[in-house]
């Protein structure tokens, strides 16, 4: 262990007398802000997307900040949000009242070489197809298996890029979501992406140890291929065990999206998902549609969405408050990004 | 304060011509960074010889030696396109390129042309990445809603062209890798 943390240490010297020779790039700074505003059928807030929650509002989603600098093989990327998507829709412990705005990403990065990279910090995910920025997701509201996944990890994690078409990411990370682990550095995770042909990328991610509602496994497959230059097709599909049959989920989504022109797109959305069954009651199964536009112009981009939701165990409401397999909704979001 | 006004109206031209700087096309109807450069003073060898070191070494990350003869020079680049503020900004794509390079004794050109823009988007770790793969060539029209940003791009790709096209004039003049060799000189003693 000592000799291999020395050799560490010697090529992280050797790297850094090197990189002194180097230029460094200007700060960048780049983010988003998003408003939106959302009308449920049933007259109540229903269905259990992440985001866009408040029913007939016009609402808040977050301003998003991003710092990033590059000195030589070293770089920093720090994130803040301030607003409801960054605070409590999406930090377990806002609620509690003791943050005003969520770090998305704080973490720094060491390019050892073109190959291989070190980062240690707090990153977004590597599991899933949705982000919590607005400016990363064509549909504003959020899947199942987004919501129920990951927002970020904490660790430290080791890339090595083989090809332009492979690379292979290692880490050790703390639990799902926190600044700080509640139960050390508790878990493993690896990601192996492929590109098997251009504009095709696979991501296989396999995360193990402290997550949501205890111990578990989550395996994950993000994948998006742009067929044609109109024509964009992706797939998320996870399975998430917690162990001793203490839950979890299993889910696939699937993303066609076809542009009309530059500024006009339209992509729907398909989900189904289920709960784990959780001593011998069956988890809630659920089915969803969302058709969403994108319509550009400059940094704006205009979001009118519809979704329609169904499971058979009525966990939605109707108007008049009784339970329902149904739920629809329309939104309205703008997101300015910088 | 006749200095001022001139200095006012010297900027404001300057300002102005500079935002008015586009590409031309060339006969294909594609945009074009065309230049014919007179050097008298190095041969077509150590020319094509700093130009095949300026793409293979200089630039080696963006660039790429498609073909060469002892002639002409043909290779293929990126360059990332920022969208800069004052201080700061981020990149907003990549515009790929053909580089063509012919010398000539006394004299050569190069030409840069099938420009590709392919925007990028922020991923979730915060850095810029491509958002698709498959590129807009630069001299398509865009509709109403986005002409603005585009024409942006136009003008940053062209500015970013032409700073490419300086700085390779100015290696092609003062390379030492690729020198001209020189001629020692000898005493004659049969002479006199």
């Amino acid at each position: 262990m000592k000799k291999f943390l020395t050799a560490i240490f010697a090529m992280a010297s050797a790297s850094c007398a090197l990189a002194q020779e180097t230029t460094t790039s200007p700060l960048e700074i780049s983010g988003s802000v998003d408003t939106y505003f959302k009308y449920d059928f049933a007259k109540q807030p229903n269905i259990g997307t992440s985001f866009a929650s408040d029913h007939n509002s016009v609402s808040l989603g977050m301003i998003d900040l991003v710092l990033k600098k590059k000195t030589g093989k070293a770089s920093f990327v720090g994130e803040l949000s301030f607003g409801p998507r960054g605070q409590e829709q999406s930090l377990i412990d806002a609620s509690s009242g003791t943050s005003s705005f969520h770090i998305q990403n704080l973490y720094v990065n060491y390019d050892f070489t073109d190959q291989f990279s070190m980062t240690a910090g707090y990153m977004g995910t590597f599991i899933g197809y949705e982000v919590i920025s607005p400016v990363g997701n064509f549909n504003y509201s959020t899947s199942y298996l987004f919501t129920n996944g990951p927002f970020q990890n904490a660790g430290i994690k080791a890339t090595y890029k083989f090809s332009d078409k492979v690379s292979l990411m290692a880490g050790l990370f703390n639990d799902w979501n926190v600044y700080t682990a509640t139960r050390g550095v508790s878990s493993i995770g690896g990601q192996l992406m492929v590109s098997p042909v251009e504009g095709w990328t696979a991501y296989i991610n396999v995360l193990s140890g402290a997550g949501g509602g205890g111990y578990g496994t989550i395996a994950d497959l993000t994948t998006a291929y742009q067929i044609t230059d109109k024509f964009k097709l992706g797939l998320n599909a996870a399975n998430y065990d917690i162990n001793d049959d203490a839950g979890g989920y299993a889910g696939a989504a699937l993303y066609p999206q076809y542009a009309f022109t530059d500024a006009v797109a339209l992509g729907l959305r398909g989900e189904y998902f289920k709960y784990k069954n959780v001593g011998g009651v069956e988890g809630d199964k659920y089915t969803s549609v969302t058709l969403t536009a994108n319509i550009k112009s400059g940094g704006l981009t205009f979001i009118p969405e519809v979704r329609l939701d169904h499971s058979g165990t009525k966990p939605f409401a109707k108007e008049n408050g009784m339970a329902a397999p149904n739920a629809g909704q329309f939104s309205l979001a703008a997101v300015y990004a910088f | 304060m006749r200095y001022i006004l001139a200095i006012a109206l010297s900027v404001f031209v300057t300002s102005l011509s500079a935002q008015e700087k586009q590409f031309p096309k060339d006969e294909t109807g594609k945009f074009i960074y065309y230049k014919v450069v007179d050097s008298l003073i190095l041969s077509k060898t150590v020319l094509l010889e700093r130009a095949k070191n300026f793409v293979v070494s200089t630039n080696k990350k963006t660039m790429k030696l498609e073909s060469s003869t002892d002639t002409s020079i043909l290779a293929k680049g990126k360059m990332i396109i920022d969208k800069t503020t004052l201080v700061a900004g981020h990149p907003s794509g990549e515009v790929s390129y053909d580089f063509v390079f012919e010398a000539r004794a006394g004299k050569y050109r190069y030409w840069l042309t099938n420009f590709v823009f392919i925007p990028y988007q922020r991923d979730r770790y915060g850095n810029f990445v491509p958002k698709t793969t498959v590129g807009s060539p630069l001299e398509k029209s865009a509709d109403k809603l986005n002409a603005g940003s585009w024409k942006d791009i136009q003008t940053s790709t062209y500015a970013k062209v032409a700073k490419f096209g300086d700085s390779f004039k100015k290696f092609l003049a003062t390379d030492k890798k690729n020198s001209e060799p020189v001629k020692k000189e000898t005493v004659s003693t049969k002479k006199w």
